[in-house]
C-alpha cells in the first residue's frame, strides 16, 4: 500500500524528541559555539531522557551508534528531531560515536561484548585521502601478537572525548583497498595520542581530532571483522572493502536525516520571525499573489519535503532489508545540498536579523555545511547514483 | 510537525492490483501512444483509432455510478496518481486527452445536480468523451487560478458571465463547457455552458507544447444562462480550492510520467554517444546531470504519492499538493532542459523525442485541470 506516511506511534516519537530537542539543546545552542572544545555537559540530560524513552518500550539508547535492528525509520526520525534542536550538540552527545555503528555491523560477538557499550569513534579520513577511502596510508602490521599501528587521521568526530577508536588501516598499500581494514584502539594506548582540536566553520559543540599513532600496540584481536592476510582472490577482496563501505548505506540515511532536521528548524526559525512582523504563508498561491518570500519559502519547503522523503524511503527500504546504496545515497545528496541551501537562504530572508548572532540561523547556515561533505560528499553521493542509474564501473566513470 | 493521524505504518510498495494496472497503462503507452505522438502533434489531435483504444480502457466510465450507466468502481488517489503517470510515460498531449474527460466526469460525478448528472454522465457512459470542455485555465497573467478571469453576475434572475477563458481541449467536439467564473463576492463556481449559448466565441489556439490535443480560448460576451446552470444547483458552492488541489496533484504525476520518460531515454543515449573516444556518460559533468535527474524523480514520485494518499486518508491535502505541484513544474522544467541538453544539437531536432518532452514539460505548472486525482 502506498502511504508514505508517519503512523501515530512514530509521530510521538517524534513529538517526544522535539520536546528534548527544544528544551535540552536549544537552550544551550549558542553556548557551545561560542565555547569550542568545551564538552557540554548538559547532555548527560538527554542520555536520560533517551534512557526514559526506551523504558517506555519505544526508545533506544542507541540511536547515534545506529545499532537499530530494523528500526532505521524510527532512527532518522528520532535524529531529525535531535538536530532540529542542535547538530553539533547531538554529535557531542557522549556515549556513543560513528564507531559504535562499524562494531556492530561487523564485530564479532566478543568485540560487541568488549567495547559495544563503549564510545567508540571512527577514524578513517587522512591528510592526504579523503574521499578516497581507498587510499589511505595508515599502516598495520602484525607483529608475534600485536598489530603495530603507524599513521595519522584527522576530521575525526568525538575524537577527543571517545572511550575507544576505530581505525582504518592498511596492511599493505600497494595492495589498494583490498588490504585495509580496521582495528580498534583504546584510549591510552601508548604510542596513541591526540595531536589537536580543529577550530570550525559550524558544528563547534562536537570535538573534531587529529589523531597520531606512533607504533601503537595493539592486541591481535582488536582487528574488526576481516582476514589478518591480504586476500589474493579478487572477488573476495572486494567483497571485505564493499563490506566496509556498506556501513555507509546505513549510516547515510541518518546523516541526511540531520541535514532535514536543521533545514526544518531553519524554516521554523524564519517564519516565527517573519510571523513578528505579519508575514503568513500563501501556499499554492500565483507568482502574482505570492510576495518574493512567500514565493521563496514555499519553494524550499517543497526541496525540503522531498529530501525528506528520499531519507524516509532509504530508511525504510533498510527497515524491509532491501538493498538501499543507490537511494541512500540519492537522500544524502538531496538532503545535504538542500539543508545548506535552505539554511543560507533563510539567513538571507531574514536579512540583518538572519545574519546576526541574536538569532541561531546564522548558526545552522554554519553548521549545515559539514552535512553536505561528511559521510561521502554531494559529489561522492552523485558519482554513486549515477554509476547506478548508468550501470557504470567506477573504473568508468571516475 | 504532521497534522495528519494514521496507524497504518509507512509503505511505499504498490498493492498487487496497482502493480497489475501499472503494468498494463504503461505497456499501453509505450506501444499505443509514444509511436504516434508526432503524428498527433502534426495532426493537432489524437487519431479515431487511439481514441477508440483508450475509450476501451474503462477509465472514465471506472468512477462514474451504476446509476449513469458507470461502472461505480471507486479509486483511491494514490491509484489514480500511478494511472495518470503511467499514461503520460507515453505522451503527454495523448495521455491528457483521456485525462481530461476523466477529470471532467469526476467533477460531474461529485458535484453535479442530478439533472446535470443525468444529461452529461449519461454520454460519457454511452462512449462520447468530449461533450463537455473544461475551462479552468485563465487568460489573464496576474490573476489566481481559484479566481476566474471568468466573472459571473448572480444578481439577477438569469446570471451573466462575461470573460475570457483559454487552453480548453476539444472544444470543438464539445457540446457543453464546464467553465469556472468568479462572483463579485469572491466565490469561483463552475457553470454549465451550451455551445450555442448567445455570445459564447470559440477561438482555436496554438501552443508551444500539448499540441497533440486541440486547445482554444473562449469568449463569453454577456452570456447568460440559467441559475440552475450552476454545476451542483444554484444553491451549491463548490470547494474551489480542494478541486485545484486535487488536479495539481494529478498534473503532478503526469508531470512524473514525462519526467522518467526523458531519464529513460537519456541513459541510454548517454551510454552509447560516443566523444573524445569514450561513451560521455563516463564524464562526470555528464553522469552527474543523469544523477541529479534521477534524484528529481524519485523525490517527485514521492511527493506525488504522499499528496495522494493524505488525500486518501481524508487529511487536508493543501499544503502537500502546493508543494508537490510546485516541484513538478520547477524540476520538470528542469529534467526537460537536462533532456534535450545531455542530446546536444540532437536533442534539439525532431529526430529526438527530447524536444516535445522539454515543450510539454513547460505546461506543468501553468495548465491547470489537466488531470485529477
Amino acid at each position: 500500500m502506498i502511504h508514505p506516511l508517519l503512523p501515530n506511534q512514530l509521530q510521538k516519537t517524534q513529538e517526544t524528541m522535539r520536546m528534548a530537542a527544544e528544551f535540552i539543546l536549544r537552550p544551550i545552542s549558542r553556548k557551545y559555539d561560542k565555547a569550542e572544545h568545551e564538552p557540554p555537559v548538559e547532555m548527560e540530560q538527554l542520555n536520560q531522557a533517551a534512557a526514559a524513552q526506551k523504558e517506555t518500550g519505544m526508545g533506544d539508547d542507541s540511536v547515534k551508534s545506529m545499532d537499530l535492528k530494523g528500526r532505521n525509520l524510527w532512527a532518522v526520525i528520532s535524529l531529525e528531531q535531535m538536530c532540529w534542536g542542535d547538530v553539533g550538540l547531538f554529535l557531542a552527545r557522549p556515549g556513543t560515536g560513528l564507531g559504535n555503528a562499524a562494531i556492530s555491523a561487523v564485530g564479532n560477538p566478543d568485540q560487541k561484548n568488549k567495547w559495544g557499550k563503549r564510545w567508540a569513534s571512527m577514524a578513517i579520513t587522512e591528510p592526504g585521502a579523503g574521499s578516497d577511502s581507498k587510499n589511505i596510508s595508515t599502516a598495520a602490521v602484525l607483529d608475534g601478537d600485536e598489530w603495530v599501528i603507524n599513521g595519522e587521521k584527522i576530521y575525526v568526530t568525538d575524537g577527543d572525548r571517545c572511550d575507544c577508536v576505530v581505525v582504518w588501516a592498511t596492511l599493505n598499500k600497494a595492495m589498494g583497498k583490498t588490504a585495509i581494514r580496521s582495528f580498534i584502539v583504546e584510549k591510552g594506548t601508548p604510542g596513541f595520542s591526540v595531536a589537536r582540536l580543529e577550530k570550525k566553520l559550524g558544528i563547534r559543540a562536537s570535538d573534531t581530532a587529529t589523531l597520531i599513532f606512533d607504533n601503537c600496540r595493539i592486541p591481535r584481536e582488536n582487528l574488526l571483522g576481516g582476514k589478518e592476510e591480504v586476500e589474493m582472490d579478487a572477488d573476495a577482496a572486494k567483497k571485505s572493502f564493499g563490506g566496509a563501505m556498506q556501513t555507509f548505506d546505513n549510516t547515510r540515511p541518518m546523516v541526511a536525516g540531520m541535514a532535514i532536521g536543521l533545514g526544518q528548524a531553519a524554516l521554523d526559525m524564519t517564519r516565527a520571525l517573519l510571523a513578528e512582523e505579519g508575514y503568513e504563508d500563501n501556499f499554492g498561491a500565483s507568482m502574482g499573489q505570492q510576495t518574493a518570500i512567500q514565493y521563496e519559502l514555499e519553494m524550499l519547503e517543497a526541496e525540503l519535503e522531498a529530501a525528506r522523503l528520499l531519507v524516509y524511503k532509504s530508511a525504510w527500504m533498510m527497515d524491509n532489508k532491501m538493498p538501499n546504496s543507490k537511494e541512500a545515497s540519492m537522500g544524502k545528496a538531496k538532503a545535504g545540498r538542500i539543508g545548506n541551501r535552505i539554511s543560507l537562504k533563510c539567513v538571507e530572508i531574514c536579512s540583518m536579523q538572519g545574519f546576526s548572532e541574536d538569532h541561531l540561523l546564522e548558526k545552522f547556515s554554519r553548521d549545515s555545511k559539514i552535512l553536505d561533505i561528511f559521510e561521502g560528499t554531494q559529489q561522492i553521493q552523485q558519482l554513486i547514483v549515477a554509476r547506478q542509474v548508468l550501470n557504470k564501473s567506477s573504473a568508468d566513470l571516475k | 510537525m504532521q497534522d495528519y493521524k494514521t496507524e497504518h505504518p509507512f509503505d511505499i510498495a504498490m498493492s498487487e492490483e496497482q502493480q497489475m494496472t501499472w503494468d498494463m497503462l504503461r505497456k499501453f503507452a509505450e506501444t499505443e501512444m509514444r509511436p504516434i505522438a508526432r503524428d498527433a502533434e502534426a495532426a493537432g489531435r489524437p487519431s479515431d483509432e487511439l481514441l477508440g483504444k483508450m475509450k476501451n480502457l474503462d477509465l472514465i466510465s471506472l468512477g462514474i455510478p451504476e446509476a449513469y450507466g458507470g461502472m461505480e468502481i471507486a479509486q483511491d488517489a494514490t491509484s489514480q496518481a500511478l494511472a495518470l503517470e503511467a499514461l503520460a510515460y507515453g505522451d503527454l498531449s495523448l495521455a491528457m486527452s483521456l485525462s481530461l474527460p476523466m477529470l471532467t466526469a469526476k467533477i460531474i460525478t461529485e458535484h453535479g445536480s442530478e439533472e446535470q448528472k443525468n444529461e452529461l454522465l449519461k454520454q460519457y457512459s454511452d462512449g462520447s468523451m468530449f461533450h463537455v470542455g473544461l475551462g479552468i485555465n485563465n487568460s489573464s497573467i496576474m490573476g489566481n487560478a481559484s479566481h476566474s478571469s471568468v466573472s459571473v453576475d448572480e444578481s439577477g434572475e438569469e446570471l451573466m458571465l462575461n470573460g475570457t477563458k483559454t487552453g480548453i481541449a476539444f472544444a470543438e467536439e464539445a457540446t457543453s463547457f464546464l467553465i469556472s467564473a468568479t462572483s463579485e463576492s469572491g466565490e469561483s463556481n463552475l457553470y454549465v455552458l451550451d455551445k450555442d449559448t448567445e455570445g459564447l466565441e470559440i477561438t482555436s489556439k496554438e501552443f508551444m507544447g500539448l499540441k497533440g490535443l486541440p486547445l482554444s480560448e473562449i469568449n463569453l460576451s454577456n452570456c447568460k444562462i440559467k441559475t440552475s446552470q450552476k454545476l451542483g444547483g444554484h444553491n451549491y458552492s463548490i470547494n474551489f480550492q480542494e478541486l485545484l488541489d486535487s488536479s495539481r496533484i494529478g498534473m503532478s504525476a503526469m508531470a512524473l510520467g514525462v519526467c522518467q520518460a526523458v531519464l529513460d531515454y537519456v541513459v541510454p543515449y548517454t551510454n552509447e554517444r560516443v566523444a573524445f573516444d569514450e561513451p560521455i556518460s563516463n564524464r562526470q559533468s555528464v553522469a552527474f546531470l543523469v544523477a541529479d535527474m534521477a534524484i528529481e524523480i524519485e523525490a517527485m514520485r514521492l511527493m506525488v504519492y504522499k499528496a495522494a494518499a493524505l488525500k486518501d486518508i481524508g487529511a487536508d491535502f493543501h499544503k502537500q499538493a502546493s508543494l508537490t505541484h510546485r516541484f513538478a513544474a520547477h524540476h520538470g522544467m528542469k529534467i526537460g532542459t537536462d533532456g534535450v541538453q545531455l542530446l546536444g544539437g540532437h536533442g534539439f531536432t525532431h529526430e529526438h523525442p527530447v524536444e516535445l518532452w522539454y515543450r510539454n514539460l513547460r505546461a506543468i505548472g501553468i495548465f491547470e485541470a489537466g488531470a485529477g486525482v
